[in-house]
């Protein structure tokens, strides 16, 4: 393949076409800093929005309350029939005097006892499903055995949870698809401007006997230069951006930002491929219109 | 016989009939006139002959190959044996005069080291020795056209298609354009220009083909021409 022999060619004139046409390069980088910037942001936003819908999720419990009368033996027989039902990730026992010590701990006060004599609060099974969205199932199965008298997951509360974040979930996803289609469009756009002003050297490469590829090389070489400055900007400053969020938001109990490095360097890296993939499909479609026949 | 034309039409897609039944044959080492007035079907030869457009019926040969039936692939290889001359020159404004023709050598592959002699080898023989850095717009009509010859002949074209090369030029400009022109095809180059510059072609002794509506209406000397 003569790519590699005419490689010094091909970024000459890639370089040479973009200090030329500097106004377009810059508008073309901006575009796609921005798209990126957006696109970046829609991904950061969905991705702490999932993590937080998570935690909520995996703090979802099964409250079962089991009957006063139960001798030991049956309360084991219990725990094994619930252990024993798939999906069940955990289960922990907390008899009432645990539950009464709690509730002391919690009113702040030592003499609960003698304000009402015996210990009213029922032995109770704290219970995690694998997946959050079987509670419902799993609370209904259990149910069925007896000596259980009430069962407690946070009924009402959890089915309009998880509307909610399939909602949020659907939006992200469709947000980020239209962005992406959004950014495509842009940078087609600024390619045809700078293919366009460039059609006569095109139509001459063509008739001296240039192949297409060879007509090619150099523009992709722009665009692919373009997408990487252009994202390697949006990154950055989406990286400097979090930082400071991260840096100056105190810690909020119930809504804690994603800082794993193992989850956002991946994210920033893809977000850099999809800068230079944008950079070659804008060039790609931009040239196919010139160098048909 | 170079180049071939057996009953050549073309119909563009808005129904414009450009050449009808042509069918003409031109030999290696041949200059030929094309002409006609505008809208004759003059630019449409040139542009059936370097493949820009294919006919809507008929064939035509290259040195006995149909570029017609060519893979394309080979269009560009097929386009490397044919320089190309245009009445508005057509040159890249933001390259220098030097850039402009080594251009031709560098977008089909050409080895770095032998562009600068091959450059300088042709640019001596239009006479544009001394102005390879000036820039296109810095020179005359005349001395433009000599750049699009010097980068129509840098990849040693057998065939040579002018279209109207003179006619932006004045006669002074034109009779000097034609007889580098002549001295081209002395050396060997087929040359094909379309013009319809009758006082040209009449001092020229060269074979003539006159179109009208798409079609050829005679073929003769010029010195027969009134």
């Amino acid at each position: 393949m003569s790519f590699f022999y005419n490689l010094k060619y091909f970024s000459r004139e890639a370089a040479v076409s973009m200090v030329r046409n500097r106004i377009l390069t810059i508008a073309t980088v901006t575009t796609i800093a921005i798209c990126i910037f957006i696109v970046g942001l829609a991904l950061l936003i969905t991705l702490n929005a999932n993590n937080f819908i998570d935690r909520l999720e995996s703090d979802l419990e099964i409250v079962v309350f089991l009957d006063n009368s139960l001798l030991d033996s049956q309360i084991k027989d219990i725990q094994s029939q619930i252990g024993e039902m798939p999906g069940i990730q955990s289960i922990a026992f907390v008899s009432k005097d645990e539950s009464l010590s709690k509730l002391q701990r919690n009113l702040n006060t030592n003499d609960l006892n003698s304000l009402i004599g015996e210990n009213p609060l029922p032995n109770t099974f704290k219970i995690k499903a694998v997946d959050a969205h079987q509670v419902q199932d799993l609370a209904i199965a259990m149910s069925n055995i007896s000596g259980i008298y009430k069962i407690n997951y946070g009924q009402g509360f959890v089915e309009k949870m998880f509307q909610v974040t399939v909602w949020v979930k659907n939006l992200s996803i469709a947000l980020i698809i239209v962005l992406a289609f959004g950014a495509v469009f842009l940078v087609a756009t600024s390619i045809r401007l700078a293919v366009f002003s460039r059609r006569k050297e095109i139509y001459l490469m063509r008739l001296i006997g240039a192949t297409n590829w060879f007509i090619r090389w150099p523009f992709f070489l722009e665009g692919i230069s373009m997408g990487t400055v252009g994202s390697l900007f949006a990154v950055l400053l989406l990286n400097i951006c979090y930082r400071s969020i991260l840096n100056n938001i105190p810690d909020i109990t119930l809504f804690t930002l994603v800082q794993n490095s193992a989850v956002l360097v991946p994210l920033f890296v893809s977000l850099l491929i999809i800068g230079i993939v944008l950079g070659i499909a804008g060039t790609f479609i931009s040239l196919n219109r010139f160098l048909k026949a | 016989m170079l180049v071939q034309f057996y009953n050549v039409s073309k119909i563009y897609p808005n129904g414009v009939k450009a050449l009808d039944d042509v069918s003409i044959k031109i030999n290696r080492g041949e200059f030929v006139f094309l002409m006609g007035h505008s809208g004759a079907g003059k630019s449409t030869f040139t542009k059936l002959l370097n493949r820009e457009e294919i006919p809507s019926r008929g064939q035509i040969f290259i040195n006995s190959h149909s570029i017609i039936r060519m893979k394309k692939s080979q269009i560009p290889i097929m386009r490397r044996s044919i320089g190309m001359i245009f009445q508005d020159f057509k040159l890249l404004e933001n390259k220098t005069v030097f850039e402009n023709v080594a251009f031709a050598m560098e977008v089909i592959g050409a080895k770095t080291k032998e562009i600068r002699p091959r450059v300088l080898d042709v640019l001596s023989m239009v006479g544009l020795i001394g102005k390879e850095k000036s820039f296109p717009g810095q020179l005359s009509g005349g001395e433009q056209q000599r750049i699009g010859i010097a980068r129509a002949l840098i990849n040693r074209p057998v065939i040579l298609i002018a279209d109207e090369p003179t006619g932006n030029l004045d006669r002074e400009t034109s009779i000097g354009i034609m007889d580098l022109l002549y001295d081209i095809n002395r050396k060997g180059t087929t040359v094909i220009m379309a013009t319809h510059a009758l006082e040209l072609v009449k001092v020229s002794r060269k074979r003539v083909i006159v179109l009208e509506k798409g079609k050829i209406i005679s073929e003769t000397n010029a010195g027969d021409l009134r």
